[in-house]
């Protein structure tokens, strides 16, 4: 690559359990009457502030990922939320669809651009409002011709968790068990104070600082009670299956000149990334493919990780993807994955890259992966290495 | 879409326990059948102090009725947390707390304290108390609500034991002026009786205003009652309990016995008195109890039925206090034996202890219908205790006519309203005939009543000279029986007037000013041929009627409008496998609604109780609907395994479209869905739901008393007339095979999820082939014809699968849904999906002609009565009674079977032998030959009785055999209609 592009910041919204008309406790939705792309807009407008050496002027292109961009989420949804944010006119503003892998695309098309010399600051964000628009949109009209050949192309996502579970033999104990310790991860990070420096308050939200998917108090019995959630007979159940969430997250990519050049501290460099396409019934196993790709563009190899940031849409995929990649499960998402933390479709990719990044400084490690599965069988990775300046 | 199918469970008939109290038998009055409502009285805003139970109930009835309300109670919170209660209760799970017919209705109510917010009544219009039964307490609440409430504003109490003259003593003139008695009874939304007791001091415009707000806005029964103990209900109904407890105790019986004696048989509730306690609660008697006993004088009859009752003390210090306690015991309890079965316990009240309750057949139980005289005449125990119990409270309630203010009327109302009594003590009377009942206490040494004597022997009620309902007074004439004006009753019309056409379902009747009424009345509330047949016999009515009629009100005055087509025909038609007479019946129903919608003057539907799928297409299809609060609409055939045959899909994909067509082409269908595959879910609880749930139109009139229903129906065609103008037919954009596709993803994962049985999938397939125009696309409109045509298809696709017509049968036998194991067969969604028809013009053509894809079900068989060894045509009778096609009547049964004996004899066939092997419709029923030979048996009998006729001398022997040959007629008739 010509020019290096590192990942200098990363901020997110509180990850909120998502509103559900056919259960109206009043316990969901915290953040259900904010607009998603007003979300996008306070991340840029705090991306900005915490980094006053930025030039708005310099930003290139505001990427937002966005898994259904309709209704709130509609209409060009980064472009709508960098005017919202008052970013100059002369920024641009691209919408990304990958699905779940959709903010992380952003980051790796703001790597590419850089690489290119197409641009030296990018802002990578990503957001889901599950509460507003429902996953498939408000007007699902699938292909029937393809159905007709490929029906699994459609598969809703449970039954793609309880294939990879069948396929590889991940029983419901290991996913019981994978999901509780997601939770006690996340638990200990909180205690910790490690989403201190990454949540940011929402203004019309000012007094939720936290996640509200985490259940600390969860125990092995109660995780064992729960039935399949989409399968009769199935393993799958909604604790072992990242939530439904509101959420928004967002990175600031520059190029390490222009860090350089204006006093930034990085925290990371992006050393290698890939995509990569699976079989759809089990897209679950994306992340293999694409890991793979990524580390040996970085030129390194599993061993030599210390970082591991795997999106945790489901355990059993998760488990099945550590396995086939033999990866250190120590290492993987030490503050917690999807599980707890909830998984809005279009954000998880800019949470779990910037989450990498972060934790490689705090681990003082050197190399990080970060990657994740995405539905209609895909995979995305990205390799980061420490940055030393 | 949560849950899915397998909360239809229950749903089909299982509604029609909400509607708590039955239609009351309105005795024939005077006013005149066209009146005008009287004009609403203002009660803007209303104030309840107490929010417990009752408090909370009248506060949701006036929610309810559209008045903003302030619930105040003495404890913090308190209001908050009954609203809360209210708003999780449904009234199939809790009636006792839904009494909010719409959520939204909550946000009338405004909630405080009595220590904080009393300022808030001061603009109330009306302050209802509700506070606990102790008079210090009570004068307490009444000077706090003297001190802020604005003047002439109306203070009633809704106590049910202290006398009004008690409760105004001590307070300010004015106080007493604007003073009154409401007493309502629990529950507040579905019982339907209001006392109303005013002192010497009540302005007589509170008293009318009451009289009407309560009526007209709040949908009770009022009942003016004297201030005596109890008022009218309670006194005789407390009677009634103490009466059968001290008979049981005195007389060592047995609970479930006296229960069974006083039951059905006798028109009280079917759980008798001891079940009924059970049902309301222990401990709320003995409050009422107690307060009688203190308050009426020694020489009252009730002193002499009290009994120290050990057991039921314990009972209620225990917590034991029926259903409703935690425990779930009371006089009864349910325990499981080692299986898991419930058995039925019943306590000893002498030991204290539980026992397994017997099983009790009087055999005089059985003689209701006979008459009450024919029960208390047996003679078997079941007759005596009933004779023993009624005997004492009919005399007691007869006694009590002049303290009672004279109006018998009104004290029949009251325990037919207040207490589920089918008819009320006087008309009991009248039915056992007052000279005989007379007699029998003359006999048994107790003193006659005045107004027995007065009556010498004549009845209590009767009609005058102009047909109008009078009363026995205890001078002995009779007097108008007076009722509230802006009430049309049917039975008005129908005891003064000849129906202007009627078969067996349904009835055409002149409603005057020009409005003609059809009133169903199909068996059970169903829908058949004849009841269609009635509705295109009155749109022609009409139209043919030069200009006499000018608008059409369809009614029931029946408990249901209507609960769906008579599944016992249809399941006949198709157990035969008449597709063409099933298409028959579904174009002639489609065709009858379409006329309905697009007649060139109003239709409006009066619904009340439950409107469930050919009785919801119906109202889907009127110009307007005037519906009775409580209105359980909706489409649940796919509980059945079929779907909306007679335009629901259209009408509702219409209804759904002009809601939500901006949201895109899709949703407006996913809601049309979910409304026809989730009928548990969808089904509206009362009129102001069914308006959400769009199976009400927002401009639909809401009567809540069932009693104007009618009159405002018929208001509402006639405010119509003038420059009305029919409906255009409509257009749809439907998402066709893309749609199709959506939905059927969601499908496949509930299916996966077991959620939805192998059957289910299929219905639900077949549903979204109609509801996204199966190979249409969006950018194409729709004709209304169009999406009859898919009903239709999809509607036979089903009936011919063994599973759907396996659950018709279950329905039809059991009166629930049946429920397949969730993973009927071990297939995916995909193969299933093949064995449906595709989407092509061939495939549908097939649709109509294909042969069912498997043998009659086993339920079906299983169904069918034994007919092995019958003669044949023996058996055809047991089949047809079996459908519900012939009416038992079991004097007729021998002459009967003689006949279609003759018959059979003359048939060459094998029939027995083919119908023995099959066991069904299907082979009984092979040629035409077998009909007229029964056809000929029939005439052959008619002939000969009618030959005798001439030579019979004895009279009742003439009329008998006019009567068989009546019925023989009939039975030639259904004979000759039936499509073999």
């Amino acid at each position: 690559m010509s020019k290096h592009a590192v990942i200098v910041d990363y901020i997110r919204t509180p990850f909120t359990k998502a509103f559900d008309p056919g259960n109206d406790s009043g316990k969901r939705g915290a953040l259900a009457h904010i607009r998603p792309d007003d979300m996008v807009a306070e991340l840029i407008a705090g991306l900005m502030e915490r980094n006053a050496q930025v030039n708005p002027k310099d930003i290139e292109t505001v990427l937002t990922g966005c898994a259904f961009p309709e209704a709130e989420q509609g209409f060009n949804v980064a472009r709508i939320a960098l005017m919202k944010a008052k970013l100059p006119d002369s920024v641009g503003g691209v919408t990304m669809n990958r699905f779940c892998g959709s903010s992380m695309h952003a980051i790796h098309d703001a790597a590419a651009h850089i690489a290119a010399g197409a641009g030296d600051v990018f802002l990578c964000t990503g957001v889901e409002s599950m509460s507003r628009i429902p996953m498939g949109g408000w007007t699902p009209l699938p292909n029937p011709s393809l159905i007709a050949r490929r029906p699994e192309a459609y598969v809703s996502m449970g039954l793609t968790a309880e294939n990879v579970a069948n396929k590889f033999k991940i029983s419901r104990t290991a996913q019981d068990a994978f999901a509780l310790a997601s939770h006690r991860k996340a638990e200990a990070a909180r205690l910790a104070g490690n989403f201190r420096h990454e949540i940011v308050p929402l203004f019309h939200a000012p007094h939720i600082r936290m996640d509200d998917n985490l259940r600390a108090d969860s125990t092995v019995e109660m995780l064992a009670k729960l039935k399949p959630a989409f399968k009769a007979a199935g393993s799958v159940t909604a604790a072992t299956s990242s939530p439904i969430t509101d959420g928004a997250s967002a990175v600031l990519v520059v190029s390490e000149d222009y860090a350089k050049a204006h006093g930034l501290k990085p925290m990371a460099k992006i050393i290698g990334f890939s995509g990569s396409g699976c079989a759809p019934e089990i897209m679950g196993m994306g992340p293999v493919e694409a890991s793979r790709k990524a580390l040996a563009r970085a030129g390194i190899t599993v061993r030599d990780l210390d970082v591991i940031e795997l999106n945790e849409a489901f355990a059993a995929q998760a488990l099945a993807c550590i396995g086939q990649l033999q990866l250190d499960p120590a290492k993987v998402n030490r503050d917690g994955g999807a599980i707890a933390l909830g998984h809005p479709l279009g954000a998880s990719g800019a949470r779990i890259t910037g989450k990498a990044a972060q934790i490689l400084q705090r681990e003082e490690g050197r190399f990080a992966l970060a990657t994740m599965c995405i539905g209609g069988g895909q995979g995305v990775a990205t390799v980061l290495e420490r940055y030393v300046p | 879409m949560r849950g899915f199918l397998t909360k239809i469970a229950n749903m089909f008939f299982g509604s029609g326990k909400t509607n708590a109290a039955p239609a009351p038998v309105t005795p024939p009055v005077s006013a005149p059948a066209a009146a005008k409502t009287p004009e609403k009285p203002a009660i803007r805003k209303a104030a309840v102090i107490g929010a417990g139970v009752m408090g909370s109930g009248i506060a949701a009835q006036l929610a309810n009725a559209g008045i903003d309300v302030v619930l105040l109670d003495k404890f913090p919170g308190a209001a908050d947390k009954a609203i809360e209660r209210m708003l999780k209760a449904t009234p199939a799970t809790d009636p006792m707390n839904a009494g909010l017919m719409h959520r939204d209705h909550a946000r009338r109510i405004s909630t405080g304290t009595t220590d904080d917010h009393m300022y808030k009544i001061a603009d109330a219009d009306w302050i209802v108390e509700v506070v606990p039964e102790i008079l210090p307490i009570k004068h307490a609440t009444f000077k706090a609500i003297d001190e802020h409430r604005k003047p002439g504003s109306i203070v009633s109490s809704n106590t049910s034991t202290i006398p009004l003259s008690q409760l105004a003593e001590g307070m300010s003139e004015g106080f007493k002026k604007d003073f009154l008695i409401t007493h309502f009874f629990n529950p507040v939304r579905f019982m339907d009786l209001l006392e109303i007791v005013a002192g010497p001091e009540t302005r007589p415009e509170v008293v009318e205003t009451m009289k009407a707000v309560c009526d007209i806005d709040l949908g009770k029964k009022v009942v003016v009652a004297q201030d005596t103990p109890g008022f009218i209900a309670n006194r005789i109904g407390t009677f009634l309990i103490q009466r059968a407890m001290a008979e049981t105790i005195d007389k060592n019986l047995k609970i479930e016995a006296v229960d069974a004696a006083l039951g059905v048989a006798v028109g009280f509730p079917k759980d008798g008195v001891f079940g009924l306690m059970d049902i309301v609660g222990l401990d709320l008697g003995p409050k009422v109890t107690q307060s009688l006993q203190k308050s009426l004088p020694e020489s009252d009859a009730f002193q002499n039925l009290m009994r120290p009752v050990p057991t039921l003390d314990r009972l209620i210090a225990e917590g034991k206090t029926g259903r409703k306690s935690k425990t779930k015991e009371g006089f009864y309890r349910m325990v499981p034996d080692a299986e898991g079965k419930k058995t039925r316990q019943v306590i000893d009240l002498a030991t204290g202890a539980y026992r397994n309750a017997d099983k009790v057949n009087f055999e005089s139980a059985k003689l209701g219908r006979k008459g009450l005289r024919a029960v208390m005449e047996h003679g078997d125990e079941g007759s005596q205790i009933a004779w023993n119990v009624l005997r004492d409270t009919l005399a007691y309630a007869a006694g009590l006519t002049e303290e009672m203010g004279g109006d018998i009327a009104a004290v029949d109302t009251a325990m037919r309203a207040g207490y589920n009594w089918k008819n009320g003590p006087f008309a009991m009377i009248d039915k056992m005939g007052t000279a005989w009942f007379a007699q029998k206490l003359a006999d048994s040494g107790m003193s006659v009543p005045p107004i027995l004597q007065a009556a010498k022997g004549r009845k209590l009620f009767t009609l005058d000279d102009k047909g109008n309902a009078a009363q026995m007074t205890l001078s002995g004439d009779y007097a108008p029986v007076t009722r509230p004006a802006g009430i049309l009753d049917l039975a008005d019309v129908k005891r003064t007037s000849q129906p202007v056409s009627a078969n067996n379902s349904a009835s055409l009747w002149d409603l005057g000013d020009g409005v003609l009424g059809v009133e169903l009345h199909g068996m059970k509330n169903t829908l058949d041929p004849d009841s269609i047949g009635m509705l295109n016999e009155s749109v022609d009515t009409v139209l043919e009627s030069g200009g006499k009629y000018k608008a059409l009100v369809i009614c029931n005055a029946d408990k249901n409008f209507a609960v769906g087509a008579n599944l016992g025909l249809a399941a006949r038609v198709m157990n035969m496998g008449q597709w063409d007479m099933m298409d028959d019946i579904l174009g002639d129903g489609q065709q009858a609604m379409q006329r309905l919608k697009f007649a060139p003057f109003p239709v409006v539907g009066a619904v009340s109780g439950l409107a469930l799928g050919g009785g919801c297409e119906i109202l889907l299809h009127c110009d307007a609907i005037q519906a009775h609060a409580e209105s359980y609409i909706g489409l649940v055939e796919t509980g059945v395994g079929i779907v909306p045959g007679w335009g629901g899909c259209k009408e509702y994909l219409l209804r759904a479209q002009d809601a939500y067509g901006d949201k895109g082409p899709m949703f407006f269908v996913r809601k049309t869905f979910e409304a026809i595959m989730l009928p548990n879910l969808s089904t509206s609880t009362s009129a102001h739901t069914a308006k959400s749930n769009l199976f009400l139109r927002a401009e639909d009139g809401i009567s809540m008393n069932r009693d104007r229903l009618l009159a405002d129906a018929k208001a509402k065609a006639l405010s119509m007339v003038d420059g009305y103008t029919p409906p255009q037919p409509r257009t749809l954009r439907l998402p066709g095979p893309e749609g199709k596709a959506a939905l059927s993803m969601a499908l496949d994962d509930f299916y996966a999820k077991g959620d939805a049985t192998w059957h289910d999938i299929r219905v639900a397939e077949m549903l979204t082939t109609v509801l996204t125009g199966d190979d249409t696309d969006h950018m194409k409109p729709l004709s209304e014809t169009d999406i009859l045509r898919l009903e239709r298809q999809a509607f036979l696709t089903l009936a011919k699968t063994a599973q759907t017509r396996a659950r018709i049968q279950f329905t039809v036998n059991n009166g629930r849904p049946l429920r397949e194991a969730p993973l009927v067969r071990p297939v995916t969604t995909a193969e299933l999906r093949a064995t449906l028809p595709a989407h092509t013009p061939k495939a549908r053509e097939i649709v109509l002609t294909q042969k069912t894809d498997a043998p009659a079900p086993a339920a079906s068989a299983a169904a069918m009565p034994d007919v092995k060894g019958m003669k044949p045509m023996e058996a055809v009778i047991t089949i047809l009674k079996k459908d519900g096609w012939l009416p038992a009547a079991p004097m007729q049964d021998a002459k009967l079977s003689a006949a279609f004996n003759d018959a059979a004899q003359k048939t060459k066939q094998g029939t027995l032998e083919r119908m023995n092997k099959n066991k069904g419709m299907a082979g009984l029923l092979p040629s035409e030959k077998v009909r007229e030979e029964i056809l000929k048996g029939f005439e052959g009998s008619i002939a000969k009785a009618e030959g005798k006729i001439p030579a019979t001398q004895d009279a009742e022997e003439k009329a008998r055999l006019q009567a068989s040959m009546a019925v023989m007629a009939h039975y030639r008739d259904v004979v000759r209609e039936l499509k073999f």
